[in-house]
């Protein structure tokens, strides 16, 4: 991109393939649960692997995909949040601290779940990398795991909405379209 | 005439080997062959209703009316009646009457039942 | 603006049809969840469903005819070598047909088969043989929630080896808990 246009690559390809395919791996999971347990395990190996990138990609990659580029204090996020409801916060080009903080809480979020979910398959199922670990745990204790996991998992559902309702909400404020932001990776330099 | 023959021949034979359905009284022709008979109802009514020691009786699992199901004590499968006037199939196939008197006389009395016994046991159902 | 609202609704068109065709996680009373209940779901893979009509006919006339792979070999073998006492009763055969359905159930056991809930199965055995299937980890992991009264108490049912008594799916090799209704308690609630 010549440096005097007036739009900019914000989001690589690999982010943003990162970022679909995790869409869709996700939500396959949980809509099809354990009534198709082959395809809920092979979402959920796939999310599992889609992670261990992310964090990869947020130490090495692109400047926008990088955690030092929009991990911010707690207090920043906050004063954000607090100009956003109120319609006069700040642009950013990559991430907003409030966007930077949802990275770090879905990261979180799905690692748990992933985990719990890796653990549910070795307790209740006999298979997986940890069914030979899970193989002795007492019942008190591995009976209270699915719930763990499903909490989890709409936990992130939460997560989700959270997030769909912060990117419309920089959207419209912005006057920019940010979901065709990430599949094109464009934005605009600066917005009239 | 020729054609008949051939028709009783061949009706015969099938009976015989169990092709066409037989019924009641050619296993009961079985157990004659092997040198058991007469047979008697009221004998096999009391085999029937014996109990020889603390295990089962037939009326356990096949229930005190035999013109209706009975229901298997622990499986609670339904069992078909055993009156023949109800349900005669049960008794077109040898290979299957001998699995059975197999199976159930050694779970109820912890022995085989005799040539003689069998067949008491079918006259006393046969009348039901 | 136009742009969001066309993108609005082409979201909303595609959410409906995806629950539509996937069907919602969380069910109505009657059990229903949509195109994907259980019933309509082609891809049906808990145990492998009996295949053997000798093994359906003489093994399924007194109780359900458990599928192979839900045991392994090893406890196979112990039941057909048992048959004079089948827990507690005479199921005895000719040799020919106890040899063909031997053969049946060790071809098909849950340590030669690797599809489904019969690898987990055979895994959680860890080479014990047990002759009961409610008796292997696995099958106590799945069941431990539920009550007594429910199913040993429960006079429409009586023991935990009446699979097809609860399972509605049981005789299909389906034993996904949605298919699940327990006599005088109905669906049950995971």
């Amino acid at each position: 991109m010549p440096t005097d246009s007036k739009v900019v690559r914000t989001w690589d390809l690999m982010i943003r393939l990162f970022h679909w395919t995790l869409v869709a791996a996700f939500f396959t999971a949980y809509f099809v649960e354990d009534d198709w347990m082959s395809l809920h395990v092979l979402a959920g190996y796939s999310v599992l692997g889609l992670l261990l990138f992310r964090i990869v990609w947020g130490l090495i990659g692109t400047r926008h995909a990088r955690f030092t580029n929009f991990v911010c204090s707690p207090a920043k996020t906050l004063a954000y949040l607090k100009d956003a409801i109120a319609f006069r916060a700040r642009r950013y080009l990559g991430h907003n601290p409030a966007g930077g903080a949802m990275v770090i809480a879905m990261l979180f979020s799905l690692s748990a779940t992933t985990v719990t979910g890796l653990a549910l398959y070795g307790y209740a199922e006999f298979s997986g990398p940890l069914a030979g670990q899970m193989g002795s745990t007492p019942e008190w204790l591995g009976s209270s795991l699915e719930d763990v996991h499903e909490f989890l998992a709409n936990f992130t559902v939460l997560l989700v909405l959270l997030h769909i309702a912060g990117v419309v909400l920089a959207s419209l404020q912005h006057r920019e379209n940010l979901v065709h932001s990430m599949f094109t990776g464009i934005k605009q330099k600066e917005l009239s | 005439m020729k054609t008949s023959a051939l028709l009783t021949a061949l009706l015969l034979g099938a009976a015989s080997t169990g092709l066409l359905a037989a019924d009641v009284n050619d296993v009961q022709g079985h157990y004659r062959a092997q040198g058991a008979g007469p047979f008697q109802s009221e004998r096999g009514k009391s085999l029937w209703n014996s109990r020889p020691y603390e295990g089962r009786q037939c009326a356990d699992c096949h229930g005190p009316d035999l013109t209706r199901s009975g229901q298997h004590q622990r499986t609670k499968k339904t069992i078909e009646p055993m009156a023949h006037s109800v349900n005669a199939s049960r008794y077109t196939d040898l290979k299957e009457v001998e699995k059975w008197f197999t199976r159930n006389c050694k779970s109820t009395w912890n022995r085989e039942c005799t040539a003689q016994e069998k067949g008491d046991l079918l006259e006393y159902l046969k009348q039901l | 603006m136009k742009n969001w609202i066309i993108g609005g609704l082409l979201a909303a068109i595609g959410i409906t049809a995806a629950f539509l065709a996937v069907g919602s996680p969380y069910e109505n009373e009657y059990g229903w969840r949509g195109p994907y209940d259980y019933r309509y779901a082609r891809h049906r893979e808990d145990v492998v469903p009996v295949q053997s009509a000798a093994y359906q006919e003489e093994c399924g006339s007194c109780h359900f005819a458990y599928q192979p792979g839900l045991l392994p070999v090893a406890s196979w073998q112990r039941i057909m070598d048992g048959l004079a006492n089948h827990f507690g009763e005479n199921a005895e055969l000719d040799k020919e047909t106890a040899g063909e359905l031997r053969a049946y159930l060790v071809a098909n056991a849950a340590d030669r088969v690797g599809t489904g809930r019969s690898p987990g199965i055979a895994n959680s055995l860890r080479g014990s043989a047990p002759l009961r299937i409610t008796e292997t980890t696995y099958f106590r992991r799945h069941h431990h929630e539920i009550p007594a009264r429910m199913v040993k108490d429960n006079p429409e049912i009586g023991s935990f080896s009446r699979c097809d008594a609860c399972h509605t799916g049981a005789a299909q090799g389906n034993y996904d808990e949605h298919g699940v209704r327990i006599p005088g308690y109905g669906h049950w609630e995971d």
